[in-house]
């Protein structure tokens, strides 16, 4: 049986007489999770709390089957990571820094000294590598956080935020190797971002978070192999009769404010027979646009919703 | 991961022992330590008072040179424990303004840019962290005050011959102790003012401060209380009283005329207590994500 990535088990962490997250529990089996939600939903505590940085007040929580808390001296030799903030030694140089921390997670000198060039060289700063990370841009900040994340080889390479402060040109570099890193071995990512699109471009699944609590898991390769059809409708007048009428059609339907309503239609629906159904009920349907599942729909679909979900949509 | 191919490729050579990757940061210390001239200057210059006193020893045992000198009395050239005494009263005061300038940088350069986090995600333990970066002070102030000290001990026994050493043998846990409890002493209080205070020219007044108000404070409760336990806060005094009772000092060499109105383990208690002090506060300093109350 295949160990998943994350395993959420009712994880409780209070922080400074706060609850942050409520009781998460699922299992994410993918090897390349995204971690998405707005500011304050609870990422950066679940990915210090996956690091074993916050203890849980109830519940565990597993990154390939170990606990991060109770197993966390196991766990963290596994574990490549890249924070969201500033984190270097600005007198160092950049090649030194890298060599400095695999030093720490245990390579000999010599092959510490041997990935450092190789991890610098791989991310694109192999010109930079000797001047100190302090004079670097944000951007190269970045990647020379990303070369310290991968020049151990972990078998867990959690990012936090890894494309924040770079131009376009940059992000989409930074995002390739990703990609590729993913694709060449057999690493697992976590991917924090507040950019659906860097999530989409990289991660099979994704773990959305509002509030504390799971808003939504959604494995996107399912989702892209279902190849939904999907309404957007701009309404007057749609009163709960018409969802209600629809759903029994077997359509999903999503309210949003403004008469705005997304529908998710089965197979053997027509498109004409929505708009019987809105004839029926004395709706108006003002715009129509039919387009393919994404996850930004996804997204928005979670945050609409209230009330924690545990489990897949 | 090789250059030429451009590829990620993991890690699968050996990995160096758990227990022993604390000294990672300590050699990585030194390195960042070494690149300072100024002080490699002030190394030399701890070193230079070991030399004079190498020299002392060497004027006491040579009977024709103690001759030539346009001194006093040949018996002036003594090396007994009054001796010894001063070796570690300079030595220790060496120790503390070697410390003022390289303890305030060892913790304050990880923290300013937030480098924590990098350490501590790693199979590396906060107690490997502090242990790494306490290596640091404790190999370095060793090397200008026990070490030089055995040395220059084990300089007159080899002059003096074998009698004086075994009469005098006894010096050598005094040595020993009072180097371990001041080096103690002194690189707990700058690692938690390092890992508090990130500007060197601030940490350094801190330790200064540490140091010079509590003396201050203690002097006044004295006046004002007409007693002596305010003593109590004078830590370079309760070191100092540890030394005069551990090499059985009464010559005054030490300056106190009151030697024997704190018990000593008074003192003892004050310096431990000032290292557990500094523990707690390193422990509350270094973590890895800082949680705001409320």
């Amino acid at each position: 049986m295949m160990i998943p990535t994350i395993e959420l088990n009712g994880l409780e962490v209070q922080l400074g007489g706060r609850t942050i997250l409520h009781g998460l529990t699922g299992i994410l089996k993918s090897r390349a999770i995204g971690l998405l939600g707005p500011n304050g939903a609870g990422k950066s505590t679940l990915i210090n709390t996956l690091l074993g940085f916050h203890s849980p007040s109830k519940g565990s929580v597993r990154v390939l089957g170990l606990d991060s808390h109770t197993n966390g001296q196991a766990l963290r030799p596994l574990v490549g990571y890249m924070p969201e903030n500033d984190a270097f030694i600005s007198k160092m140089s950049g090649v030194r820094f890298v060599r400095y921390m695999a030093e720490i997670s245990g390579l000999p000198p010599a092959q510490a000294m041997e990935r450092a060039h190789e991890a610098f060289v791989y991310v694109g700063l192999g010109e930079a590598r000797y001047r100190p990370v302090g004079t670097y841009s944000l951007g190269m900040k970045q990647l020379a956080k990303l070369a310290q994340a991968i020049a151990h080889g972990p078998k867990v390479l959690i990012l936090d935020e890894p494309t924040n402060g770079m131009d376009p040109p940059a992000r989409k570099r930074l995002i390739e190797l990703i990609r590729e890193i993913r694709e060449v071995s057999d690493i697992c990512l976590l991917l924090s971002s507040h950019l659906l699109r860097d999530v989409e471009e990289t991660c099979d699944e994704v773990l959305i978070l509002r509030n504390g609590q799971i808003a939504s898991i959604c494995n996107l390769v399912e989702e892209r192999r279902a190849n939904r059809k999907f309404l957007e409708l701009e309404t007057i007048g749609a009163e709960q009769s018409f969802t209600s009428t629809l759903e029994g059609l077997g359509c999903e339907c999503a309210v949003f404010s403004n008469g705005r309503i997304k529908v998710v239609m089965p197979d053997k629906v027509e498109i004409r027979e929505v708009f019987k159904v809105a004839l029926d009920n004395g709706v108006q349907i003002r715009r129509m646009n039919h387009r393919r599942d994404s996850l930004e729909d996804i997204f928005l679909n979670a945050m609409e919703q209230t009330g924690a979900v545990d489990g897949h949509i | 991961m090789a250059i030429y191919k451009r590829r990620y490729v993991p890690y699968t050579g050996s990995l160096t022992p758990e227990w022993a990757r604390f000294f990672v940061t300590t050699r990585y210390a030194f390195a960042e330590l070494f690149k300072s001239r100024f002080f490699v200057l002030l190394l030399i210059l701890s070193l230079v008072p070991i030399l004079l006193f190498a020299g002392y020893i060497f004027i006491a045992n040579n009977k024709t040179l103690q001759l030539l000198l346009p001194t006093g009395p040949a018996d002036m050239f003594s090396v007994e424990s009054k001796f010894f005494t001063l070796i570690m009263i300079v030595q220790t005061q060496i120790a503390f303004l070697l410390n003022c300038w390289v303890g305030p940088v060892l913790i304050a350069g990880d923290l300013t840019n937030g480098a924590l986090p990098l350490f501590l995600s790693r199979p590396f333990k906060r107690s490997d962290y502090v242990l790494g970066k306490l290596a640091v002070l404790v190999l370095l102030l060793s090397a200008i005050t026990w070490v030089p000290c055995l040395l220059l001990f084990s300089l007159q026994a080899g002059l003096a011959g074998g009698g004086w050493m075994w009469s005098h043998l006894w010096m050598v846990v005094p040595i020993l102790l009072c180097s371990a409890i001041w080096i103690l002493t002194l690189s707990f209080i700058s690692l938690a003012v390092s890992a508090w205070v990130k500007l060197r020219i601030v940490a350094t007044g801190v330790i200064f401060i540490a140091f010079f108000i509590p003396a201050g404070l203690g002097e006044m409760f004295n006046s004002v209380m007409d007693t002596y336990w305010g003593r109590l806060l004078n830590f370079s005094e309760m070191f100092r009283l540890i030394l005069a009772k551990a090499f059985r000092e009464q010559s005054g060499i030490l300056g106190s005329t009151r030697w024997n109105e704190i018990p000593i383990p008074a003192a003892w208690g004050v310096l431990i207590s000032l290292c557990l002090l500094s523990l707690v506060i390193l422990n509350a300093r270094l973590r890895a994500r800082e949680v705001v109350r409320g």
